[in-house]
Protein backbone atom coordinates (compact mmCIF):
# COMPACT_ATOMS: atom_id res chain seq x y z
CA UNK A 1 0.00 0.00 0.00
CA UNK A 2 2.75 2.37 -0.71
CA UNK A 3 2.46 6.08 -1.93
CA UNK A 4 -1.26 5.88 -0.11
CA UNK A 5 -1.12 9.04 2.02
CA UNK A 6 -4.49 10.24 4.63
CA UNK A 7 -3.39 13.38 3.29
CA UNK A 8 -3.24 13.04 -0.70
CA UNK A 9 -6.80 10.71 0.00
CA UNK A 10 -8.16 14.14 1.82
CA UNK A 11 -6.89 16.49 -0.95
CA UNK A 12 -8.53 14.20 -3.81
CA UNK A 13 -12.31 14.53 -1.81
CA UNK A 14 -11.86 17.84 -1.58
CA UNK A 15 -11.66 18.16 -5.36
CA UNK A 16 -14.18 15.92 -5.45
CA UNK A 17 -16.34 18.00 -3.52
CA UNK A 18 -14.93 21.37 -5.62
CA UNK A 19 -16.03 19.38 -9.09
CA UNK A 20 -19.70 18.27 -7.40
CA UNK A 21 -20.01 22.37 -6.84
CA UNK A 22 -18.58 23.60 -9.98
CA UNK A 23 -20.41 25.14 -12.64
CA UNK A 24 -21.29 24.08 -15.85
CA UNK A 25 -22.06 20.34 -13.64
CA UNK A 26 -20.47 18.44 -16.65
CA UNK A 27 -19.73 15.67 -15.53
CA UNK A 28 -21.98 12.52 -14.12
CA UNK A 29 -19.74 10.94 -11.71
CA UNK A 30 -17.03 10.90 -9.68
CA UNK A 31 -14.77 8.09 -8.45
CA UNK A 32 -12.10 8.85 -5.58
CA UNK A 33 -9.80 6.42 -5.32
CA UNK A 34 -6.21 6.37 -3.25
CA UNK A 35 -4.20 8.00 -5.64
CA UNK A 36 -6.75 9.19 -8.61
CA UNK A 37 -10.08 10.79 -9.35
CA UNK A 38 -11.98 8.94 -12.23
CA UNK A 39 -14.81 11.11 -13.77
CA UNK A 40 -17.47 10.57 -16.66
CA UNK A 41 -19.25 12.42 -18.69
CA UNK A 42 -21.37 12.53 -21.39
CA UNK A 43 -19.11 13.35 -24.57
CA UNK A 44 -22.61 14.04 -26.99
CA UNK A 45 -23.29 17.01 -24.29
CA UNK A 46 -19.69 18.20 -23.31
CA UNK A 47 -17.03 18.30 -25.36
CA UNK A 48 -13.67 16.13 -23.73
CA UNK A 49 -11.95 19.53 -24.44
CA UNK A 50 -14.45 21.37 -22.63
CA UNK A 51 -14.68 18.97 -19.59
CA UNK A 52 -10.66 19.06 -19.54
CA UNK A 53 -10.81 22.58 -19.02
CA UNK A 54 -13.24 22.60 -16.30
CA UNK A 55 -11.44 19.95 -14.55
CA UNK A 56 -8.08 21.81 -14.88
CA UNK A 57 -9.89 25.14 -13.51
CA UNK A 58 -11.16 22.94 -10.66
CA UNK A 59 -7.71 21.56 -10.28
CA UNK A 60 -5.94 25.11 -10.27
CA UNK A 61 -8.71 26.31 -7.52
CA UNK A 62 -7.90 23.41 -5.02
CA UNK A 63 -5.12 23.61 -3.00
CA UNK A 64 -3.40 21.12 -1.07
CA UNK A 65 -3.54 23.11 2.15
CA UNK A 66 -7.44 24.18 1.15
CA UNK A 67 -8.74 21.14 2.90
CA UNK A 68 -11.53 19.58 4.64
CA UNK A 69 -11.81 20.62 8.74
CA UNK A 70 -10.17 17.56 10.10
CA UNK A 71 -12.69 14.82 10.14
CA UNK A 72 -12.92 13.37 14.03
CA UNK A 73 -15.76 10.89 13.46
CA UNK A 74 -14.66 7.72 15.19
CA UNK A 75 -17.21 5.02 13.89
CA UNK A 76 -16.53 2.04 16.38
CA UNK A 77 -17.57 -1.42 14.77
CA UNK A 78 -18.50 -4.54 17.06
CA UNK A 79 -16.80 -7.63 15.93
CA UNK A 80 -17.11 -10.92 17.65
CA UNK A 81 -13.48 -12.71 16.74
CA UNK A 82 -14.72 -16.20 18.26
CA UNK A 83 -15.79 -19.54 16.57
CA UNK A 84 -17.49 -20.05 13.35
CA UNK A 85 -17.53 -16.16 12.14
CA UNK A 86 -13.54 -16.69 12.53
CA UNK A 87 -12.66 -19.26 10.74
CA UNK A 88 -9.51 -18.14 9.48
CA UNK A 89 -8.57 -16.91 12.16
CA UNK A 90 -6.15 -19.60 13.14
CA UNK A 91 -4.44 -19.68 9.47
CA UNK A 92 -3.69 -15.57 10.06
CA UNK A 93 -2.24 -16.31 13.45
CA UNK A 94 -0.09 -19.25 12.69
CA UNK A 95 1.20 -17.86 8.80
CA UNK A 96 2.18 -14.52 11.15
CA UNK A 97 3.78 -16.93 14.23
CA UNK A 98 1.29 -14.72 16.23
CA UNK A 99 -1.36 -16.23 18.96
CA UNK A 100 -5.35 -16.26 17.74
CA UNK A 101 -5.32 -13.13 21.14
CA UNK A 102 -2.35 -11.21 19.52
CA UNK A 103 -4.19 -11.09 15.83
CA UNK A 104 -7.35 -9.86 17.42
CA UNK A 105 -5.53 -7.16 19.84
CA UNK A 106 -3.38 -6.09 16.50
CA UNK A 107 -6.18 -5.64 14.49
CA UNK A 108 -8.72 -3.46 17.74
CA UNK A 109 -6.06 -1.75 18.28
CA UNK A 110 -5.64 0.35 15.45
CA UNK A 111 -8.03 3.23 13.90
CA UNK A 112 -8.62 3.28 10.14
CA UNK A 113 -9.12 5.60 7.79
CA UNK A 114 -11.84 5.30 5.23
CA UNK A 115 -9.77 6.13 2.14
CA UNK A 116 -13.07 6.22 -0.02
CA UNK A 117 -16.08 3.60 -0.81
CA UNK A 118 -15.89 1.40 -3.94
CA UNK A 119 -15.18 -1.87 -5.31
CA UNK A 120 -18.86 -3.01 -3.74
CA UNK A 121 -21.40 -1.25 -3.05
CA UNK A 122 -21.31 0.25 0.62
CA UNK A 123 -17.83 -1.14 0.84
CA UNK A 124 -14.89 0.60 2.79
CA UNK A 125 -11.23 1.09 1.82
CA UNK A 126 -9.38 1.41 5.04
CA UNK A 127 -5.70 2.03 5.39
CA UNK A 128 -3.99 1.38 8.82
CA UNK A 129 -3.51 -2.30 9.35
CA UNK A 130 -0.75 -3.31 11.37
CA UNK A 131 1.85 -5.03 8.95
CA UNK A 132 2.68 -7.90 11.19
CA UNK A 133 -0.83 -9.27 10.15
CA UNK A 134 -0.84 -8.85 6.04
CA UNK A 135 -1.90 -11.88 4.64
CA UNK A 136 -1.50 -13.10 1.30
CA UNK A 137 -5.72 -13.52 -0.30
CA UNK A 138 -5.91 -17.08 -0.80
CA UNK A 139 -5.59 -18.67 -3.82
CA UNK A 140 -9.42 -19.88 -4.21
CA UNK A 141 -11.63 -17.84 -3.21
CA UNK A 142 -14.90 -18.95 -0.83
CA UNK A 143 -17.77 -19.37 -2.98
CA UNK A 144 -19.80 -17.56 0.12
CA UNK A 145 -18.17 -15.15 2.90
CA UNK A 146 -21.34 -13.77 5.42
CA UNK A 147 -22.79 -10.35 5.33
CA UNK A 148 -20.61 -8.44 8.16
CA UNK A 149 -17.69 -11.12 7.68
CA UNK A 150 -14.53 -8.91 8.53
CA UNK A 151 -11.94 -9.91 6.18
CA UNK A 152 -7.70 -9.67 5.87
CA UNK A 153 -6.15 -9.93 2.29
CA UNK A 154 -2.80 -8.93 1.31
CA UNK A 155 -2.07 -5.65 3.55
CA UNK A 156 -5.91 -4.57 3.68
CA UNK A 157 -8.65 -5.22 5.69
CA UNK A 158 -12.44 -4.62 5.11
CA UNK A 159 -15.82 -5.52 5.99
CA UNK A 160 -18.29 -7.42 3.26
CA UNK A 161 -21.17 -5.26 2.86
CA UNK A 162 -23.13 -8.28 1.76
CA UNK A 163 -22.99 -12.24 1.05
CA UNK A 164 -20.65 -12.57 -1.97
CA UNK A 165 -17.81 -15.14 -3.16
CA UNK A 166 -14.54 -13.46 -1.62
CA UNK A 167 -10.55 -13.85 -1.25
CA UNK A 168 -9.94 -12.54 1.62
CA UNK A 169 -9.19 -14.42 5.40
CA UNK A 170 -12.15 -14.23 7.60
CA UNK A 171 -11.13 -13.57 11.29
CA UNK A 172 -14.57 -12.49 12.18
CA UNK A 173 -17.96 -10.72 11.72
CA UNK A 174 -19.44 -7.73 12.72
CA UNK A 175 -23.94 -8.01 13.74
CA UNK A 176 -23.99 -4.43 12.12
CA UNK A 177 -25.23 -4.19 8.68
CA UNK A 178 -22.59 -1.97 6.87
CA UNK A 179 -24.82 -1.36 3.79
CA UNK A 180 -28.56 -0.52 4.03
CA UNK A 181 -29.91 0.51 0.72
CA UNK A 182 -33.19 0.51 1.94
CA UNK A 183 -32.15 3.28 4.87
CA UNK A 184 -32.21 7.05 4.56
CA UNK A 185 -28.28 6.28 5.87
CA UNK A 186 -27.19 3.51 3.71
CA UNK A 187 -23.62 3.64 4.30
CA UNK A 188 -22.27 3.34 7.73
CA UNK A 189 -19.01 5.56 6.96
CA UNK A 190 -17.99 8.20 4.51
CA UNK A 191 -14.29 9.40 3.35
CA UNK A 192 -12.29 10.08 5.88
CA UNK A 193 -14.23 8.92 8.60
CA UNK A 194 -12.28 6.20 11.20
CA UNK A 195 -13.26 3.09 12.10
CA UNK A 196 -12.57 0.68 15.46
CA UNK A 197 -12.80 -2.53 15.68
CA UNK A 198 -14.73 -3.94 19.32
CA UNK A 199 -14.65 -7.12 20.32
CA UNK A 200 -17.32 -8.59 21.66
CA UNK A 201 -18.32 -12.15 22.10
CA UNK A 202 -21.30 -14.45 20.87
CA UNK A 203 -23.72 -13.64 23.22
CA UNK A 204 -23.50 -9.93 22.33
CA UNK A 205 -23.77 -10.45 18.67
CA UNK A 206 -26.49 -11.95 18.72
CA UNK A 207 -28.02 -9.40 20.82
CA UNK A 208 -26.82 -6.84 18.38
CA UNK A 209 -28.31 -8.62 15.78
CA UNK A 210 -31.74 -8.86 16.88
CA UNK A 211 -31.66 -5.29 17.43
CA UNK A 212 -30.72 -4.68 13.90
CA UNK A 213 -33.44 -6.50 12.42
CA UNK A 214 -35.87 -5.30 15.31
CA UNK A 215 -35.06 -1.73 14.13
CA UNK A 216 -33.35 -1.81 11.03
CA UNK A 217 -33.10 2.23 10.52
CA UNK A 218 -31.40 2.38 14.12
CA UNK A 219 -27.49 3.47 14.27
CA UNK A 220 -26.40 1.59 16.88
CA UNK A 221 -22.35 2.81 16.67
CA UNK A 222 -20.90 4.38 18.72
CA UNK A 223 -20.07 8.04 17.47
CA UNK A 224 -16.93 9.28 19.39
CA UNK A 225 -14.43 12.46 19.73
CA UNK A 226 -10.88 10.64 18.41
CA UNK B 1 -53.09 -4.28 -12.58
CA UNK B 2 -50.10 -6.11 -13.07
CA UNK B 3 -48.44 -8.74 -15.09
CA UNK B 4 -47.71 -12.36 -13.55
CA UNK B 5 -45.19 -15.21 -14.04
CA UNK B 6 -45.96 -18.70 -14.95
CA UNK B 7 -42.62 -19.45 -15.27
CA UNK B 8 -39.73 -16.93 -14.55
CA UNK B 9 -36.90 -17.85 -17.38
CA UNK B 10 -33.49 -18.63 -16.34
CA UNK B 11 -32.63 -14.43 -15.00
CA UNK B 12 -35.96 -12.27 -15.85
CA UNK B 13 -35.34 -8.98 -13.76
CA UNK B 14 -36.85 -5.40 -13.43
CA UNK B 15 -33.90 -3.05 -15.28
CA UNK B 16 -33.81 0.73 -16.64
CA UNK B 17 -31.22 2.73 -17.91
CA UNK B 18 -29.56 2.53 -14.57
CA UNK B 19 -28.42 5.06 -11.93
CA UNK B 20 -25.99 8.13 -12.21
CA UNK B 21 -24.27 9.63 -9.18
CA UNK B 22 -23.58 6.93 -6.91
CA UNK B 23 -20.46 5.07 -8.23
CA UNK B 24 -18.97 7.46 -5.14
CA UNK B 25 -20.52 4.87 -2.92
CA UNK B 26 -19.66 1.67 -4.65
CA UNK B 27 -22.54 2.27 -6.51
CA UNK B 28 -22.40 1.63 -10.25
CA UNK B 29 -24.90 2.35 -12.99
CA UNK B 30 -26.52 -1.20 -13.11
CA UNK B 31 -29.50 -1.05 -15.43
CA UNK B 32 -29.97 -3.00 -19.00
CA UNK B 33 -26.95 -4.44 -20.30
CA UNK B 34 -28.41 -3.54 -24.04
CA UNK B 35 -29.39 0.16 -23.92
CA UNK B 36 -30.06 0.05 -27.58
CA UNK B 37 -32.65 -3.06 -27.50
CA UNK B 38 -34.60 -1.70 -23.98
CA UNK B 39 -34.80 1.91 -26.33
CA UNK B 40 -36.26 0.46 -29.02
CA UNK B 41 -38.36 -1.59 -27.08
CA UNK B 42 -39.77 1.21 -25.04
CA UNK B 43 -39.83 3.19 -28.14
CA UNK B 44 -42.34 0.62 -29.51
CA UNK B 45 -44.57 0.90 -26.44
CA UNK B 46 -44.46 4.97 -26.23
CA UNK B 47 -41.99 5.40 -23.28
CA UNK B 48 -39.75 7.60 -22.77
CA UNK B 49 -36.17 5.39 -23.68
CA UNK B 50 -35.09 5.09 -19.86
CA UNK B 51 -38.45 3.55 -18.95
CA UNK B 52 -38.63 0.33 -16.80
CA UNK B 53 -38.55 -3.07 -19.27
CA UNK B 54 -37.79 -6.55 -18.07
CA UNK B 55 -34.22 -8.29 -18.90
CA UNK B 56 -34.56 -11.49 -20.01
CA UNK B 57 -31.36 -13.76 -20.08
CA UNK B 58 -31.16 -16.87 -22.38
CA UNK B 59 -34.06 -18.88 -21.00
CA UNK B 60 -36.92 -16.95 -21.30
CA UNK B 61 -40.57 -16.72 -19.00
CA UNK B 62 -44.27 -17.76 -19.54
CA UNK B 63 -46.15 -13.94 -18.45
CA UNK B 64 -49.82 -13.56 -18.03
CA UNK B 65 -51.27 -10.06 -18.40
CA UNK B 66 -53.60 -9.50 -15.72
CA UNK B 67 -54.52 -6.00 -17.19
CA UNK B 68 -54.64 -4.87 -20.87
CA UNK B 69 -51.95 -2.26 -21.81
CA UNK B 70 -49.08 -2.51 -25.00
CA UNK B 71 -45.75 -4.75 -24.71
CA UNK B 72 -43.21 -5.17 -27.19
CA UNK B 73 -40.13 -7.60 -27.42
CA UNK B 74 -36.54 -6.13 -28.78
CA UNK B 75 -32.70 -7.10 -28.05
CA UNK B 76 -31.80 -11.28 -28.07
CA UNK B 77 -34.21 -13.34 -30.78
CA UNK B 78 -36.59 -15.75 -28.93
CA UNK B 79 -39.78 -17.46 -31.14
CA UNK B 80 -42.72 -15.55 -29.38
CA UNK B 81 -46.21 -16.82 -28.27
CA UNK B 82 -48.92 -14.94 -27.42
CA UNK B 83 -52.20 -17.59 -26.85
CA UNK B 84 -50.29 -19.98 -28.96
CA UNK B 85 -50.24 -17.52 -31.65
CA UNK B 86 -46.89 -16.66 -33.14
CA UNK B 87 -45.56 -13.17 -32.84
CA UNK B 88 -42.57 -10.93 -33.82
CA UNK B 89 -39.80 -9.33 -32.31
CA UNK B 90 -39.75 -5.35 -32.97
CA UNK B 91 -43.07 -4.45 -33.16
CA UNK B 92 -45.77 -3.53 -30.64
CA UNK B 93 -48.84 -5.57 -29.52
CA UNK B 94 -51.74 -5.19 -27.33
CA UNK B 95 -52.66 -7.58 -25.02
CA UNK B 96 -55.78 -8.27 -23.28
CA UNK B 97 -56.58 -9.21 -19.64
CA UNK B 98 -55.69 -13.14 -19.32
CA UNK B 99 -53.35 -13.37 -22.24
CA UNK B 100 -50.16 -15.44 -22.12
CA UNK B 101 -46.73 -14.30 -23.65
CA UNK B 102 -44.67 -17.48 -24.17
CA UNK B 103 -41.23 -17.06 -25.22
CA UNK B 104 -39.57 -19.83 -27.03
CA UNK B 105 -36.42 -21.33 -28.69
CA UNK B 106 -33.93 -18.60 -28.17
CA UNK B 107 -32.18 -18.41 -31.92
CA UNK B 108 -29.79 -15.63 -31.53
CA UNK B 109 -28.12 -13.19 -29.06
CA UNK B 110 -28.73 -13.37 -24.87
CA UNK B 111 -30.87 -10.76 -23.79
CA UNK B 112 -34.22 -9.51 -24.59
CA UNK B 113 -36.05 -6.31 -23.92
CA UNK B 114 -39.78 -6.65 -22.87
CA UNK B 115 -41.40 -2.99 -22.47
CA UNK B 116 -44.74 -2.10 -21.19
CA UNK B 117 -46.48 0.75 -21.68
CA UNK B 118 -47.11 1.27 -17.99
CA UNK B 119 -44.76 1.50 -14.89
CA UNK B 120 -44.07 -0.41 -12.64
CA UNK B 121 -45.80 -0.11 -8.78
CA UNK B 122 -42.41 -0.59 -6.97
CA UNK B 123 -40.26 1.82 -5.01
CA UNK B 124 -37.04 3.22 -7.06
CA UNK B 125 -33.88 2.56 -4.97
CA UNK B 126 -30.63 4.89 -5.30
CA UNK B 127 -33.36 7.13 -7.99
CA UNK B 128 -33.70 4.00 -10.40
CA UNK B 129 -36.16 0.71 -10.59
CA UNK B 130 -32.89 -1.24 -11.53
CA UNK B 131 -32.21 -4.42 -9.91
CA UNK B 132 -28.86 -4.92 -8.30
CA UNK B 133 -28.51 -8.61 -8.43
CA UNK B 134 -25.55 -9.45 -6.93
CA UNK B 135 -25.99 -7.56 -4.20
CA UNK B 136 -29.46 -7.56 -3.42
CA UNK B 137 -31.36 -4.16 -3.82
CA UNK B 138 -33.53 -2.32 -5.91
CA UNK B 139 -35.79 -3.47 -8.76
CA UNK B 140 -38.40 -6.47 -7.25
CA UNK B 141 -37.32 -7.38 -4.06
CA UNK B 142 -33.57 -7.06 -5.43
CA UNK B 143 -33.36 -10.37 -7.21
CA UNK B 144 -34.82 -11.62 -10.13
CA UNK B 145 -38.66 -12.85 -10.70
CA UNK B 146 -39.49 -16.70 -9.41
CA UNK B 147 -42.84 -18.79 -10.46
CA UNK B 148 -45.91 -17.08 -9.60
CA UNK B 149 -45.05 -13.62 -8.56
CA UNK B 150 -46.75 -10.77 -9.45
CA UNK B 151 -45.22 -7.60 -10.80
CA UNK B 152 -47.70 -4.82 -9.56
CA UNK B 153 -48.27 -2.08 -12.21
CA UNK B 154 -49.90 1.70 -12.25
CA UNK B 155 -50.30 4.13 -14.89
CA UNK B 156 -51.01 2.06 -17.59
CA UNK B 157 -52.16 3.24 -21.23
CA UNK B 158 -53.02 2.09 -24.33
CA UNK B 159 -50.57 3.28 -27.64
CA UNK B 160 -50.79 3.05 -31.05
CA UNK B 161 -48.53 -0.02 -32.15
CA UNK B 162 -45.63 0.37 -34.36
CA UNK B 163 -43.23 -1.36 -35.85
CA UNK B 164 -39.53 -1.44 -36.70
CA UNK B 165 -37.62 -0.80 -39.82
CA UNK B 166 -36.15 -4.27 -40.65
CA UNK B 167 -32.60 -2.95 -40.54
CA UNK B 168 -33.15 -2.56 -36.98
CA UNK B 169 -35.00 -5.81 -35.96
CA UNK B 170 -31.65 -7.36 -34.71
CA UNK B 171 -29.96 -10.70 -35.63
CA UNK B 172 -26.79 -11.51 -33.70
CA UNK B 173 -24.51 -13.73 -35.47
CA UNK B 174 -22.16 -14.33 -32.24
CA UNK B 175 -18.90 -12.64 -33.87
CA UNK B 176 -18.15 -9.22 -32.40
CA UNK B 177 -16.00 -6.22 -32.97
CA UNK B 178 -15.41 -3.89 -30.41
CA UNK B 179 -13.89 -0.62 -30.90
CA UNK B 180 -11.47 0.67 -27.25
CA UNK B 181 -10.12 3.90 -26.63
CA UNK B 182 -7.37 3.96 -25.09
CA UNK B 183 -7.61 3.66 -21.03
CA UNK B 184 -5.08 5.08 -18.17
CA UNK B 185 -2.38 2.02 -18.36
CA UNK B 186 -2.60 1.58 -22.57
CA UNK B 187 0.51 3.71 -23.03
CA UNK B 188 2.52 1.33 -20.15
CA UNK B 189 1.97 -1.46 -22.04
CA UNK B 190 4.83 -2.53 -24.76
CA UNK B 191 3.54 -2.24 -28.66
CA UNK B 192 3.73 -5.71 -29.14
CA UNK B 193 0.85 -6.38 -25.81
CA UNK B 194 -1.81 -3.85 -27.64
CA UNK B 195 -1.05 -5.79 -31.30
CA UNK B 196 -1.37 -9.09 -29.55
CA UNK B 197 -4.37 -7.80 -27.87
CA UNK B 198 -6.40 -6.35 -31.06
CA UNK B 199 -4.61 -9.59 -32.91
CA UNK B 200 -6.59 -12.03 -30.74
CA UNK B 201 -10.11 -13.46 -31.25
CA UNK B 202 -11.57 -14.40 -27.70
CA UNK B 203 -13.97 -16.66 -26.97
CA UNK B 204 -16.62 -15.44 -24.56
CA UNK B 205 -16.36 -17.45 -21.33
CA UNK B 206 -19.75 -19.03 -19.22
CA UNK B 207 -18.15 -17.36 -16.22
CA UNK B 208 -19.19 -13.86 -17.72
CA UNK B 209 -22.39 -11.96 -16.02
CA UNK B 210 -23.83 -8.45 -15.29
CA UNK B 211 -20.46 -7.91 -13.11
CA UNK B 212 -18.46 -8.27 -15.82
CA UNK B 213 -17.11 -10.57 -19.01
CA UNK B 214 -14.47 -12.64 -19.08
CA UNK B 215 -12.86 -14.15 -21.69
CA UNK B 216 -11.19 -17.41 -22.89
CA UNK B 217 -8.16 -17.26 -25.42
CA UNK B 218 -4.49 -17.30 -25.47
CA UNK B 219 -3.01 -15.61 -22.71
CA UNK B 220 -1.21 -12.35 -23.33
CA UNK B 221 2.09 -12.96 -21.62
CA UNK B 222 3.45 -9.37 -20.06
CA UNK B 223 6.03 -7.76 -18.30
CA UNK B 224 4.96 -6.19 -15.60
CA UNK B 225 3.97 -2.73 -16.06
CA UNK B 226 4.58 -1.12 -12.36
CA UNK B 227 2.14 -0.66 -9.32
CA UNK B 228 -0.74 -0.57 -9.72
CA UNK B 229 -2.72 1.84 -7.31
CA UNK B 230 -6.75 0.36 -7.26
CA UNK B 231 -8.77 3.16 -9.15
CA UNK B 232 -11.68 4.21 -11.37
CA UNK B 233 -13.47 1.65 -13.26
CA UNK B 234 -16.23 2.51 -15.31
CA UNK B 235 -18.83 -0.01 -18.48
CA UNK B 236 -16.55 -1.13 -20.50
CA UNK B 237 -13.01 -1.16 -18.49
CA UNK B 238 -10.71 -3.64 -20.15
CA UNK B 239 -8.62 -5.19 -17.26
CA UNK B 240 -5.59 -7.38 -18.14
CA UNK B 241 -4.98 -9.06 -14.82
CA UNK B 242 -1.37 -11.38 -14.66
CA UNK B 243 -3.87 -14.22 -16.03
CA UNK B 244 -2.95 -12.41 -19.22
CA UNK B 245 -6.96 -12.74 -20.35
CA UNK B 246 -9.44 -9.49 -20.37
CA UNK B 247 -12.04 -9.04 -18.70
CA UNK B 248 -14.65 -6.70 -19.38
CA UNK B 249 -16.75 -4.63 -16.78
CA UNK B 250 -20.18 -4.38 -17.05
CA UNK B 251 -23.31 -2.44 -15.63
CA UNK B 252 -23.03 -3.98 -12.23
CA UNK B 253 -19.26 -4.12 -12.14
CA UNK B 254 -16.43 -2.97 -9.33
CA UNK B 255 -16.44 0.80 -9.50
CA UNK B 256 -12.97 0.11 -8.14
CA UNK B 257 -10.14 -2.66 -9.98
CA UNK B 258 -6.90 -3.29 -9.15
CA UNK B 259 -5.62 -4.83 -12.53
CA UNK B 260 -4.19 -2.70 -15.29
CA UNK B 261 -6.77 -1.37 -17.83
CA UNK B 262 -5.64 -1.73 -20.90
CA UNK B 263 -8.55 -0.28 -23.07
CA UNK B 264 -12.10 0.80 -22.94
CA UNK B 265 -14.46 0.00 -24.63
CA UNK B 266 -16.55 2.92 -26.85
CA UNK B 267 -19.70 4.22 -26.02
CA UNK B 268 -21.35 3.20 -28.84
CA UNK B 269 -20.43 -0.27 -28.58
CA UNK B 270 -21.15 -0.85 -25.27
CA UNK B 271 -25.04 -2.30 -25.74
CA UNK B 272 -23.07 -5.15 -27.37
CA UNK B 273 -21.56 -6.57 -23.95
CA UNK B 274 -25.73 -7.77 -22.96
CA UNK B 275 -25.86 -9.90 -26.18
CA UNK B 276 -22.87 -12.06 -25.68
CA UNK B 277 -23.22 -15.44 -24.44
CA UNK B 278 -20.70 -18.35 -23.79
CA UNK B 279 -18.22 -19.27 -26.75
CA UNK B 280 -19.43 -16.14 -28.94
CA UNK B 281 -16.05 -14.60 -31.02
CA UNK B 282 -14.82 -10.94 -29.77
CA UNK B 283 -12.20 -9.32 -30.69
CA UNK B 284 -10.80 -5.49 -30.26
CA UNK B 285 -9.96 -2.89 -32.20
CA UNK B 286 -8.14 0.72 -30.83
CA UNK B 287 -9.63 3.89 -31.78
CA UNK B 288 -8.99 7.26 -31.31
CA UNK B 289 -11.13 9.21 -29.24
CA UNK B 290 -12.41 11.38 -32.15
CA UNK B 291 -13.34 8.38 -33.86
CA UNK B 292 -15.21 6.84 -30.58
CA UNK B 293 -17.05 10.50 -29.80
CA UNK B 294 -18.00 10.20 -33.53
CA UNK B 295 -19.43 6.27 -33.66
CA UNK B 296 -21.41 7.83 -30.54
CA UNK B 297 -23.15 10.83 -32.66
CA UNK B 298 -23.62 9.21 -35.88
CA UNK B 299 -25.62 6.42 -33.74
CA UNK B 300 -27.48 8.87 -32.10
CA UNK B 301 -28.56 10.76 -35.00
CA UNK B 302 -29.56 7.72 -36.43
CA UNK B 303 -31.75 6.72 -33.38
CA UNK B 304 -33.01 10.32 -33.53
CA UNK B 305 -34.01 9.96 -37.21
CA UNK B 306 -36.58 6.72 -36.40
CA UNK B 307 -38.02 8.76 -32.72
CA UNK B 308 -39.00 11.15 -35.08
CA UNK B 309 -40.97 8.59 -37.10
CA UNK B 310 -38.54 9.36 -40.63
CA UNK B 311 -37.52 5.61 -40.18
CA UNK B 312 -40.43 4.19 -39.65
CA UNK B 313 -41.08 1.45 -42.78
CA UNK B 314 -43.99 -1.09 -42.95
Amino acid sequence: MARVSPLLSQYIHQLSENLKNHKPQCVNEIIPAYRSLTVCFDPLIFEHKIVEEQLEKVIAQSYFNDLLEANETLIKIPVCYQGDFASDLAFVAETNNLTCEQVIERHTKPTYLVNMLGFLPGFLYLSGLDESLHTARKAIPALQVEAGAIGIGGGQTGIYPFASPGGWHIIGQTPVKIFKPESDTPFIAKPMDHIQFVPIDEAEFQRIARSENEFSGVDISEKNRL
Amino acid sequence: MSLRFIKPGLQTSLQDSGRSGFMHHGIGAGGVMDSDSASLANWLVGNPANAAVLEITLIGPVIEFLSPMTIAVCGAEFVLSLNEFPIENGESIEVEKGDILTFGHRESGSRAYLAFSAEPDVEKCFDSFSTQLSAGFGGFKGRAFQANEELALKKIRQTKTRRLPRSLVANYLGKYLFRCCPAVETEKFETSVLQKFQQSAYQVSADSNRMGVRLIGEPIDYQAIGEIISGGLTQGSIQLPSSGLPIISSVDGQTIGGYPRIANIISADLPLLGQLRANDRVRFQIVTLEKAVNFLRQKQAYYNRLLAGKLTAH
